[in-house]
């Protein structure tokens, strides 16, 4: 220590003392420290007395924690004397203190009474035991009843749903006639004449013009016994149809080969099952939608009968009975027929016609409704004008005419030209046709293996017209003979066919006529082929022609004949092919070849046996291959030298 | 509905109007022009009753035309014209007291009808209660609606078988702005038709022309 100067050490004790605030130099301004009484006061806030109040009896050590109580009690007492001026935080201790000796004072009184055993008396409490035992029996029997009244509760429930169930199914059975008549009033157009309820079964609102008056009556039915069990297919109300409305019909339109005797024609029956009753439907709607039914057929058949026995072609129509008889082509006969069926006739009529194969032509009747349907659009115009009642019926679509000054020529635009049954007619005839072109290329197709025939049908038609091109094509050379393409337009009464090339040829209904133009461009088909072949192999087309004028005469079109010549010259193929005499294959050979050719006196020189020289015929049935030109392709290639 | 022109042709000197008219068929025919059926056009007349004053009574013709065989058309006096239903004869009757038909007024056009190509051609003898008074020529082309147009043409066609007798353009068309005028083609040949009858009215008898 002796040369070190000393080092002072100044010790600060750490700070005690909360900082309450330091000021902008530093200086840091201290809490001042609680006094003791402030201490204690603080502390003594922190404790809850209504703590430990309760668990005093049970404490064993109870005596102490008063004897401690005592000791903070006087020093309670103390600091309440202290702090006279605030006494404020010692005033809910004072409180409970005083409260507590209130209760210590009553329970020392209590004791003492009890210790006379004048007046009190302290009983051991017997009722433990009981309150252990009784829930195990009371338990049961309350678990017992409660379960009960719950079971009842619940099927007094159920009772009720039953009930209200069974309500509504009977109120369902027996609906409200009015609201019944208000479903109907809906859908159907009716009216009150009298006491009676008419309604209209007509299409007259739709523009028809047919006579028959479609009307119905509407029934309250009461016929039903309360007190038997009501049927399910119950209905309060009834509908009355006119009887020659009852039943079900529909008209049937079939073509068929002429028969011989038109006296046996009469009455066509044939029955179709009854319409299925859709869910949810009544039962008069049913009746009602079938009622209208039978008259939408009936007037169209009545309109096709009236037109008939009116238009005046050079075959008459013959109307027998319910059957209207058109002969579209000759030999064949268009029929249409009524076929309607009351509920007990049907088991007279059914049996006989079983047999009979079903030829009816189901397009042909949706047609029919359809133009009838068209022809009722035409009566209800759009821009129609009033119209006096004093002035004379002009045609609804005819009224604007003359305010408009229409000229002939637009008037007969208006009027209707062509009637339902020429319509139908032509329609008919279409159908025909169309069917017969397909039966007749599918049987050139079936019967003609070389060369082969497709068709394809356009599904695209208009009523009157349909086309299909017709492809014809060697198996396995598709790819190089497409010389043939026709396209088909089946017409009315004709057939057009358009060429490749654009020539169009008109084909009569005759089959035939279709048979043997086919049968002819089949047979061009095949040269065409060769020269197509040729053309691939090398060879050389020397000649060419679809109609050769020479040789014997096709009583089919025209034979058709072409010649090639292989690359290097040497030998020429001839072919002619005609759709009937088939064809025939000629070889030509050089000269040289030729051994039983005469020697030319002219024909001196060497160099000429190179010309050709004779042709033989090719044995064309011994030749391999499975088609004309797979033969021909043979052929040529035996006939081209190798290189 | 094309272009519409009528004319007078006048009687052939010495002939008969009967003649003359089969003098036209004649040519029509030559000139390959085929018969299509025969036409009429009428006119009658009728005066309002309710005469204000001074002023003469305003005249109302109703006319009808084969063409249009649904309709009757009616023109009013240098007015306005209608175009109505051929109930517009009944009703006429019912307003009997304010218009009064002209009896003895009534003037009819009847004769064949020739379609060559796109030419209609309407040859009719013009009689006022039942005496033949003239000829009327109604040509029409029906290719074209507007008449400036087509007029040399058909002025030109007209010639082919009316000889130097051709009318000039109808007041109908020069009176109008140029345009089409096909909504109106009845109309304007109506008024061209009344204008031919009024014509024909003022004229003499014709020495000559017999009843037919």
């Amino acid at each position: 220590m002796s040369g070190v100067p000393a080092v002072r050490v100044s010790i600060e004790s750490s700070c005690e003392r909360q900082v309450q605030e330091v000021s902008l130099d530093g200086v840091e301004t201290y809490v001042p420290p609680l006094s003791m009484s402030q201490n204690l006061a603080k502390l003594a806030q922190r404790i809850d007395f209504g703590q430990g109040s309760d668990s005093d009896e049970e404490d064993p050590n109870g005596q102490s924690r008063v004897s401690d109580w005592s000791k903070q009690d006087l020093e309670g007492e103390e600091g309440l004397v202290k702090f006279q001026p605030c006494s404020w935080p010692w005033d809910s201790v004072r409180n409970h203190l005083r409260s507590a000796l209130t209760e210590m004072c009553v329970l020392h009184d209590m004791l003492s009474v009890i210790k006379e055993k004048k007046y009190m008396a302290l009983d051991p409490v017997s009722q433990d035991p009981i309150v252990v035992r009784t829930p195990q029996v009371f338990q049961l029997i309350s678990k017992k009843k409660s379960l009960a009244t719950a079971a009842q509760l619940l099927l007094r429930g159920a009772e009720k749903l039953n009930k209200s169930v069974a309500e509504s199914q009977e109120q369902w059975r027996q609906r409200d006639f009015n609201a019944e008549l208000l479903h109907l009033r809906s859908q159907w157009k009716l009216r009150k004449v009298g006491d009676k309820i008419l309604g209209d079964l007509s299409y007259r609102s739709a523009g028809s013009l047919f006579t028959h008056h479609g009307t119905f009556e509407v029934i309250k039915n009461t016929d039903i016994d309360l007190d038997k069990k009501i049927p399910d297919d119950y209905c309060p109300l009834n509908v009355q149809i006119p009887s020659d409305l009852e039943g079900s019909a529909y008209i049937k339109v079939s073509i068929q080969k002429q028969s011989a005797d038109i006296g046996d024609l009469g009455t066509v029956s044939l029955f179709r099952k009854p319409l299925k009753a859709k869910p949810g439907s009544q039962a008069w709607h049913l009746k009602l939608e079938a009622a209208q039914n039978v008259l939408l057929c009936k007037e169209i058949f009545t309109q096709l009968s009236r037109e008939a026995v009116q238009i005046k072609s050079h075959i008459p129509h013959i109307v027998v009975k319910n059957q209207i008889i058109s002969q579209p082509f000759p030999g064949l006969q268009l029929s249409i027929s009524l076929c309607h069926s009351t509920m007990d006739k049907k088991n007279q009529r059914a049996s006989p016609d079983k047999t009979k194969p079903d030829d009816h032509l189901y397009v042909l009747e949706h047609n029919l409704h359809q133009l009838i349907r068209e022809f009722h659009k035409q009566t209800v115009s759009s821009s129609v004008m009033p119209h006096p009642a004093s002035a004379p019926f002009v045609p609804k679509r005819l009224r604007v005419a003359g305010p408009m000054a229409y000229d002939k020529s637009e008037i007969s635009s208006l009027q209707q030209s062509e009637g339902l049954l020429e319509k139908i007619v032509k329609q008919a005839k279409h159908i025909f046709l169309r069917s017969r072109t397909a039966r007749t290329i599918d049987s050139l197709a079936s019967r003609i293996e070389d060369p082969q025939i497709q068709a394809h049908w356009s599904n695209i038609n208009d009523v009157y017209e349909s086309s299909v091109k017709v492809l014809i094509t060697s198996q396995g050379y598709e790819q190089i003979c497409k010389s043939i393409q026709l396209q088909l337009n089946i017409g009315v009464e004709q057939i057009r066919v358009v060429h490749r090339d654009g020539r169009v040829i008109t084909l009569s209904h005759q089959e035939q006529e279709l048979q043997d133009f086919l049968l002819s461009q089949m047979s061009q088909h095949q040269v065409h082929a060769v020269q197509q072949l040729a053309k691939v192999m090398g060879w050389h087309v020397l000649s060419f022609s679809n109609h050769v004028g020479l040789g014997a005469i096709e009583s089919i079109g025209n034979a058709s004949a072409i010649t090639v010549a292989s690359p290097n010259g040497a030998y020429a193929i001839s072919v002619r092919n005609g759709p009937e005499s088939g064809f025939k294959v000629l070889v030509q050979f050089p000269r040289c070849q030729a051994k039983d050719l005469l020697k030319s006196d002219v024909l001196q020189d060497g160099k000429w046996n190179y010309l050709r020289g004779p042709y033989k015929e090719v044995h064309w049935s011994k030749m391999e291959g499975r088609n004309f030109v797979y033969k021909m392709e043979l052929l040529m290639a035996a006939l081209t030298p190798y290189p | 509905m094309g272009v519409t022109c009528v004319c007078q042709v006048p009687v052939v000197e010495g002939k008969s109007v009967q003649q003359t008219v089969e003098q036209l068929h004649k040519r029509l025919e030559q000139l390959g022009a085929v018969k299509q059926g025969s036409f009429f056009v009428d006119c009658e007349t009728y005066h309002a009753t309710t005469n204000t004053g001074a002023q003469p009574s305003k005249l109302l013709y109703v006319m009808h035309n084969s063409e249009t065989p649904l309709s009757c058309l009616v023109l009013f006096d240098g007015g306005p014209t209608l175009a109505a239903d051929a109930n517009f004869d009944v009703l006429m009757v019912k307003l009997k007291s304010h218009f009064q038909n002209a009896k003895g007024h009534k003037v009819e056009s009847r004769g064949a009808r020739y379609r060559y190509a796109d030419f209609l051609i309407k040859v009719g003898t013009v009689t006022m209660s039942s005496s033949a008074r003239g000829i009327s020529v109604e040509v029409e082309y029906s290719a074209c609606v507007v008449p400036g147009d087509c007029w040399n043409l058909m002025k030109e066609f007209m010639q082919s078988f009316l000889g130097p007798s051709v009318p000039d353009l109808p007041s109908v068309f020069s009176s109008k702005a140029e345009g089409l005028f096909a909504p109106a083609d009845c109309m304007d040949t109506m008024n061209q038709y009344l204008e031919l009858f009024s014509k024909i009215r003022k004229q003499q008898v014709l020495p000559g022309s017999g009843v037919r």
